[in-house]
């Protein structure tokens, strides 16, 4: 079960996870930020509301799956499985600065909490059809939630593995594709177009719901409706904003891989009562 | 020394590609997201390059396309997304026909440095030359970087050319330069130890030289920047001198240089022990490119004190 009663404010664990990103990556000075706050609202939700799981016990064979196949977002997931007390908060000092941190660029399963290793795109949702599947093999009634970037929808092996999700009925896995509208070099409709995206994922035969993915309500509401069609896997599309909660960087494509300087740092740490920076 | 000069060879790679653009109109250049390894090229000659978004394989698989209609195309990705994960159209495609597509992957070694493992590129060559046909140059620095670029526009055939990130690095304190698809290069000569390098370990075995020197251990450091094909006529004439082999490289033991010059010396039958330093039996982690070299023994420092052991071990018979 969700044992810590801390994280029942949703709000406070989104916000926390913002706070946490910028501290860790300004701190490094490296990581990438943006991804990391567009899905601060949805994890926060997911950890917060919807997934059961045991930090004092991570590898619990009933707890609900996660995996950031948009590996490079990171800071969220390391903010929030602090917040979740999977390990003590101080490790988060380490993102990105010291040799051979449980807390690199990507996340690695040798951190408690982190369900596969990630980092190449494309590759989540395909573990995520084998853990479901085994799932209704050991007759649990467990879910497994993907968080995809929409840029990385352009890997084939998403299509693939889509097709295959559907052909099994995995209906008790869940894609959540955070769609910031930006990729690395540009938005993805100047790349490679991925609208009209909610047909896409209907015709290879999931169930499809397209939410704004900064309200808490939204994002509660339909991940409490698990699966949105029996019989069928769920893909919600979340509309969100890169860089979501930094103006300044907010829907800009250098903020893929950029981080504040300390100057910036220090400009709105009141404003968003952010914490020390302080190197020990 | 003079002050070191530094440059970034993804910068120098850029530039030289601008010019290759302006003498040859058949380059294109096909990119998987990011276009900005490309430089200036994709902003003089718009109608040449092309997108075809976070999609590795379609890229090679466009390149192969383009290559079949007469032009030269040129893709990139950090090295991994390439070397593996486009690894099956490389084969079929590229690799069986000797397409003439030029594949640069970029970030290698330990230069990717705090993305850790899934970025880290250690096995990048051994994937590439498990292949027949591709040609393997691993640059030392960004002068060379820039000749290297040039060169194989000029190589009629597949071309993987492994490059590293943005960040400056030092330029070799070497006044002669010359860079030929194929050719080592002795850029310190000596009597004691033969080191060959590649990539940017050539700097750091140059390092490694200069502390040797204070040992009295006179060491000679040879740029082997073309992996395949390998100089074998340089090989031949400069192991059988040596009882010692040394060679250094930002990448596993395996699949790489050290691996080239382990089946030469063996099925030469030339009677010298060869010690290969890089990345043995793991993969890569998270760290600054100096924290990663210095933990793996492949910084100036760190080669020399193995070189010095090595060269204190007996020869087991
Ligand atoms: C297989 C693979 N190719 C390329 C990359 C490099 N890369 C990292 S993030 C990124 C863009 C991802 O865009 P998107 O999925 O939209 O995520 P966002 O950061 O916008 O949330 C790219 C191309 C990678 N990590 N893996």
């Amino acid at each position: 079960m969700n044992i810590d009663i801390k994280l029942n404010n949703v709000e406070k664990i989104a916000e926390q996870i913002r706070k946490d990103s910028i501290w860790m990556s300004t701190r490094a000075g490296t990581g990438h930020l943006g991804p990391a706050l567009s899905i601060a609202d949805i994890m926060a939700v997911l950890y917060g509301r919807i997934m059961k799981y045991n930090p004092k016990d991570p590898s619990w064979p009933d707890r609900d799956r996660f995996i950031l196949s948009k590996g490079h977002g990171c800071l969220a997931l390391y903010s929030v499985l602090a917040q979740c007390g999977y390990f003590d908060r101080a490790l988060l000092g380490e993102f990105c600065s010291k040799l051979d941190t449980m807390l690199p660029g990507h996340p690695e399963r040798k951190l408690p909490g982190v369900e596969a290793n990630t980092g190449s795109l494309g590759h989540g949702i395909a573990i995520g059809i084998g853990m479901a599947m085994a799932g209704r093999l050991a007759n649990k009634d467990y879910r497994v939630f993907v968080i995809t970037g929409d840029g990385e929808l352009q890997e084939g092996s998403n299509w693939e593995a889509a097709m295959a999700a559907a052909h099994h009925k995995l209906d008790n896995l869940v894609v959540i594709v955070d769609r910031n509208k930006l990729q690395l070099g540009d938005f993805t409709e100047n790349i490679s177009q991925l609208e009209p995206l909610a047909k896409k994922w209907d015709s290879f035969g999931w169930a499809v719901k397209v939410i704004d993915g900064h309200n808490i309500k939204e994002i509660t509401d339909v991940l409490s409706s698990i699966p949105l069609t029996r019989g069928k896997p769920s893909a919600i599309i979340a509309s969100t904003i890169k860089s979501k909660g930094l103006k300044f960087a907010e829907n800009k494509v250098e903020w893929h891989y950029k981080v504040l300087t300390e100057q910036q740092y220090k400009e709105i740490k009141d404003e968003l009562s952010l914490e020390e920076l302080a190197y020990e | 020394m003079s002050k070191i000069q530094t440059k970034s060879t993804r910068v120098a790679f850029a530039e030289a590609l601008s010019e290759v653009g302006r003498s040859n109109s058949k380059v294109v250049t096909i990119a998987a997201d990011s276009q900005s390894r490309y430089g200036e090229f994709v902003r003089e000659f718009p109608e040449r390059s092309f997108n075809v978004g976070i999609a590795e394989q379609t890229m090679i698989g466009v390149a192969s396309g383009f290559a079949l209609s007469g032009y030269i195309p040129v893709v990139t990705s950090y090295a991994n997304f390439l070397a593996f994960r486009a690894i099956e159209q490389i084969r079929v495609d590229v690799a069986t026909e000797s397409l003439n597509v030029k594949m640069v992957g970029t970030d290698t070694g330990f230069s990717s440095q705090w993305l850790g493992f899934t970025h880290l590129a250690l096995e990048d060559m051994g994937a590439i030359s498990s292949l027949p046909n591709i040609a393997i140059i691993d640059p030392a620095d960004a002068v060379e970087t820039f000749e290297a670029t040039k060169a194989i526009f000029d190589y009629d055939g597949p071309v993987y050319m492994r490059i590293r990130g943005r960040k400056a690095e030092p330029i070799l304190p070497i006044k002669d330069r010359k860079f030929e698809i194929g050719k080592a290069q002795i850029l310190k000569p000596g009597k004691d130890v033969l080191i060959i390098a590649c990539g940017s370990s050539v700097y750091d075995s140059l390092q490694a030289a200069e502390i040797l020197k204070d040992k009295n251990i006179d060491a000679m450091v040879v740029n082997m920047a073309t992996i395949r094909p390998i100089d074998e006529k340089a090989l031949s004439d400069l192991i059988p001198s040596f009882t010692k082999v040394i060679t250094v490289e930002c990448h596993n033991i395996r699949g790489g240089l050290g691996s080239t010059i382990a089946e030469f010396i063996s099925e030469r039958g030339i009677n010298t022990q060869l010690l290969r330093m890089g990345v043995k039996e793991r993969f890569g982690m998270a760290g600054s490119d100096e924290m990663l070299k210095q933990a793996f023994s492949l910084d100036g420092q760190g080669i020399a004190q193995r070189a010095e052991k090595f060269l204190n071990e007996k020869c087991g018979r």
